[in-house]
């Protein structure tokens, strides 16, 4: 028996509804659904949403990450990062969802995939207070 | 230092004090349970890679899966929770290590357990390393000497040799490695000895009589105890073979104890069925001959343009009723190099070390014998057979004819001879002359219950009186024709008084 895993059917979906007209592409959806409640996997729609989601902007060379930070960042800083991320991935686009959170000091971290990348003053200071007792 | 001096320090740190910005890849728990983390993330992720939770445990990345990764988790994991931050390390799993372990005890990472303090560590090694190939190694032809007459008699041991102790609970198993590391002394012989899932008053007691025989001297243990989790359990053993070769590469002679290799796989089997791998015949993994035969390999003897030294491994398996054909006890005798088989009908017999001389066998054999050793042992294990045979038949009549009593008789004494007590090892050249004695009919006319008298009073005797032949064994590993006639005239002396 063979086990289709659920980014097989996420990779199938974005393949067969890719460059279809409105009406077709509901078609598709609901023979989805409907090959899904036969199968008895429907429970697994929010996890083949999710990976359908990275699917596509894989394929649309789109990059999707978080940012944090203490304050709101300027239009001129978010332009800079997206450029600077864009170089880095290889890729066409930036989606940066914005998050505020105070307990950072200043600065900010971004988070893209599994990686993250720390510039915030938080961080800073820990590493400092690791380098100063690791010395003693 | 007042105050200024201080602030002054500080300053100066923190102006020095730069970081690099670097992109760091982190994961995020999704389960624990059992010592087993379910980690998301980490994409980048190697197989057997270190990684670093939160409160400063570390674990291990067993299993790689599409999106998640089953993490072993070495230490406590009841501080680990759900949505903790997991970062690589980009290393493989290694130890702290430097000549100042010898004579400590340490954990299945390293970290000293003994009270003695840290161990200032100048290298890391890794657990895990390929073992050495074909062109480095060396023929096995030196001899470790377990001043167990037996074993140096008829299941020679060579360094670089891989010798399986097997026998059922309380046969003395631990007894044999001990006697064995507490003969090294003044051998030239580094020992490891690594406990897994022993309880702690056992390895007290092995500890304090190391202490006592002077042996912790060139000694190290490592440790996971019964009660620790079974993540430390499987990687004790690899950490006790990385510690020897941490001293092999120094060109010494390693001889390296793993007691016992049952218990091991059982705590392997217990991490796999966690990790949900698939079980197989009874419940183990389907790697598990690979899990004892890469540790097993590492054994080795190296050519000096390798950098020389050896590793000599004793594993021990503990079978369950005799049963020698069960999974692992199969799988390890077919990775050694020979078993010494020990019985609890021979143990409780009286013959102790209870070794099974039949079915026990070194595969390397003789080559690893002194030529001494090896003439007046020679026939020694068939002569054995030959009494074992005699001695069932001998029991269905009297009428036995002249020979096969003689054969008889000194089967009996053989079997007195190879008896003996523990904690005492018998130098090489005792056992030399002891086995002359016994093969050339010198103690066929004393009686059976004087034969350890006989031989204790000769083994001194003779060391004062045959300087000669001594001084050949010693310095040639064999005797001439004159040596030989003063060991014969000592015998006959000593004989003579004790007789009377």
């Amino acid at each position: 028996m063979s086990i289709i895993s659920n980014n097989d059917i996420a990779h199938a979906i974005y393949l067969a509804s890719k460059d279809k007209s409105k009406e077709e592409q509901s078609l598709i959806f609901k023979n989805v659904i409907k090959f899904l409640v036969k199968k008895k996997k429907i429970a697994r729609v929010p996890d083949i949403l999710l990976r359908l989601g990275k699917i596509i902007n894989n394929y649309e060379n789109r990059i999707v990450g978080k940012i944090f930070s203490k304050e709101k960042i300027t239009e001129t800083q978010n332009k800079e990062i997206n450029q600077i991320l864009a170089h880095r991935y290889s890729v066409k686009e930036v989606i940066l969802n914005e998050k505020i959170d105070e307990k950072l000091l200043g600065g900010f971290k971004m988070e893209v995939g599994d990686e993250v990348i720390d510039l915030t003053l938080k961080k800073k200071i820990e590493k400092l207070q690791e380098h100063l007792t690791s010395n003693k | 230092m007042n105050t200024n001096n201080i602030v002054e320090n500080l300053k100066r740190e923190i102006e020095n004090f730069s970081t690099q910005i670097k992109a760091e890849k982190i994961g995020k728990v999704l389960e624990v349970f059992d010592g087993i983390a379910k980690v998301s993330g980490l994409s980048d992720i190697k197989s057997s890679e270190m990684v670093i939770f939160p409160g400063g445990e570390t674990g291990v990345a067993l299993n790689l899966e599409e999106d998640a990764i089953g993490v072993i988790i070495l230490g406590d994991f009841s501080k680990i929770k759900e949505g903790d931050e997991v970062k690589s390390t980009g290393k493989i799993l290694e130890i702290p290590i430097s000549d100042d372990i010898l004579g400590r005890v340490v954990n299945a990472i390293g970290v000293p357990m003994d009270g003695k303090g840290a161990i200032k560590s100048t290298k890391t090694y890794p657990i895990e390393k390929v073992a050495p190939g074909v062109i480095t190694r060396l023929s096995v032809d030196q001899p470790v000497a377990t001043g167990i007459k037996v074993i140096d008699a008829i299941i020679p041991i060579g360094r670089g040799q891989r010798e399986l102790i097997i026998g059922d609970r309380q046969t003395g198993k631990t007894a044999i490695a001990i006697d064995t590391i507490l003969n090294q002394k003044g051998q030239n012989m580094i020992c490891v000895y690594v406990s897994i899932g022993q309880k702690d008053s056992k390895l007290r007691k092995i500890e304090a009589r190391l202490e006592e025989g002077g042996a912790m001297g060139y000694t190290v243990i490592v440790s996971a105890g019964a009660s620790e989790a079974a993540a430390l359990s499987y990687i004790a053993p690899y950490t006790g073979v990385s510690i020897a070769e941490y001293f092999m590469d120094q060109g010494k002679d390693v001889l390296i104890i793993y007691d016992d290799l049952s218990k091991h796989a059982v705590a392997y089997r217990e991490i796999s069925l966690l990790l949900r791998r698939p079980p197989g015949r009874e419940a183990y993994p389907g790697d598990v001959f690979y899990l004892h035969s890469r540790l097993l390999e590492r054994a080795c003897r190296r050519n000096k343009e390798y950098g020389g030294g050896s590793i000599t491994a004793l594993p021990i398996v503990e079978t369950q009723a005799g049963d020698v054909s069960a999974y692992i006890p199969t799988n390890v005798i077919s990775i050694t190099d020979g078993q010494i088989f020990l019985e609890t009908d021979l143990f409780y017999k009286g013959i102790r070390p209870a070794v099974n001389v039949g079915l026990s066998v070194s595969r390397v054999g003789s080559s690893a014998q002194i030529k001494a050793m090896k003439k007046v042992a020679g026939t020694l294990k068939l002569d054995l057979a030959q009494f074992r045979e005699l001695e069932a038949f001998a029991q269905f009549g009297s009428d036995l004819d002249e020979s096969t009593k003689r054969q008889l008789e000194r089967g009996k004494r053989a079997v007195e001879v190879l008896k003996q007590l523990q904690y005492s090892p018998v130098k090489t050249e005792h056992q030399v002359v002891t086995l002359y004695a016994l093969t050339k009919g010198f103690m066929d006319d004393i009686a059976i219950d004087r034969i350890k008298e006989f031989e204790l009073g000769l083994a001194s005797y003779s060391e004062n009186n045959a300087k000669v032949f001594y001084k050949q064994v010693l310095e040639k590993k064999m005797w001439d024709e004159k040596g030989e006639e003063e060991l014969k005239k000592v015998i006959a002396d000593f004989k003579n008084n004790f007789t009377r």
